[in-house]
């Protein structure tokens, strides 16, 4: 299985950093996801999680570093999580780390959300 | 030469009552989102913490406009693009964000309701509807029926909305936050 790489960019629209790695499960998101399509830059990521989960089957640890999302990237995390949870429920090894500017409430707020809607462990990390 | 008086520019000047660092109207597209968003980030360098929830709201009801709009601009491309407005009031103690565009009238009794909804929830009740709202399928453009919730949110104030009929088929919206500094 390929890994998974985005170069970030910051111009008319935000594109997160992407490094997903199919040998050690690590895959990182970072930057900041604001995109003229958000189901269609993030369809790959969820494409890649499933297969990885499907084929791979090995551990996979998820490190998220977004200082900034909108809402509709907030919903395709959303799907990413999800797949996890489901992954996690069926005996899969799952971590999910979420780093965080600790002066930012609202954002620590939206990652207990997503606790409490995921049922995952999500580690706060706060920056 | 009175040309100059077909667009009455020192009364839109003047109607500005307030000091007003930010306003625009227009078609909304992602170079307008981008240059306005940085324009945002510099200007509000000196109060980080409400210029970054200035900057989140901005992107969800600029956003909005640019998609929903009844008000269409056409580009070369063909692409439609929704046209609206934006502005941003200062005061001593807060920023007041605003947008105003043309919403079609069949459309204008859920966003209403959806409004009415979120000022009548406090903090708590606010972050259960959004994650009630979140789950459902996504809306057109990957939408996921949250930025008004997030705007709430984000400001820590009630929505003030207001609508104006214009005719038949078209009320002008607009949406009104006040983010404390």
């Amino acid at each position: 299985m390929e890994n998974l790489e985005i170069e970030g960019s910051h111009k008319n629209f935000f594109i997160p950093t992407v490094s997903f790695n199919a040998r050690t499960g690590i895959c990182q998101i970072s930057g900041e996801s604001f995109l003229e399509d958000t189901v269609e830059f993030y369809l790959p990521l969820i494409d890649w999680v499933d297969e990885y989960i499907n084929t791979v089957k090995g551990p996979i640890a998820l490190i998220i570093k977004l200082s900034y999302f909108n809402t509709s990237s907030s919903r395709s995390l959303l799907d990413i999580l999800n797949l996890l949870r489901d992954y996690e429920e069926a005996g899969g090894e799952v971590v999910v780390n979420w780093h965080f500017d600790e002066n930012d409430i609202d954002m620590e707020e939206d990652i207990d959300d997503y606790i409490i809607d995921t049922g995952l462990e999500i580690n706060k990390i706060p920056l | 030469m009175d040309y100059s008086k077909q667009i009455n520019i020192v009364d839109y000047h003047r109607n500005l009552d307030q000091n007003v660092p930010i306003s625009y109207k227009g078609p909304i597209d992602e170079k307008i989102l981008q240059a306005i968003g940085s324009h945002i980030e510099s200007i509000l360098s000196d109060h980080p913490k409400a210029g970054k929830k200035i900057f989140k709201i901005f992107i969800e009801l600029a956003q909005n406009i640019s998609y929903y709009s009844a008000e269409k601009s056409i580009y070369k491309d063909k692409k439609e693009i929704g046209s609206g407005m934006v502005l941003i009031g200062e005061t001593e103690e807060s920023y007041s964000f605003v947008t105003g565009n043309l919403v079609r009238n069949e459309d204008i009794l859920s966003i209403i309701d959806k409004s009415e909804i979120i000022n009548s929830l406090d903090r708590e009740e606010l972050r259960e509807y959004k994650r009630e709202q979140r789950k459902l399928p996504k809306g057109p453009k990957g939408g996921a029926h949250i930025g008004l919730i997030m705007v709430a949110l984000t400001s820590d104030n009630p929505l003030d909305i207001e609508v104006t009929p214009i005719d038949d088929d078209h009320s002008f919206f607009s949406i009104a936050v006040k983010i404390d500094k």
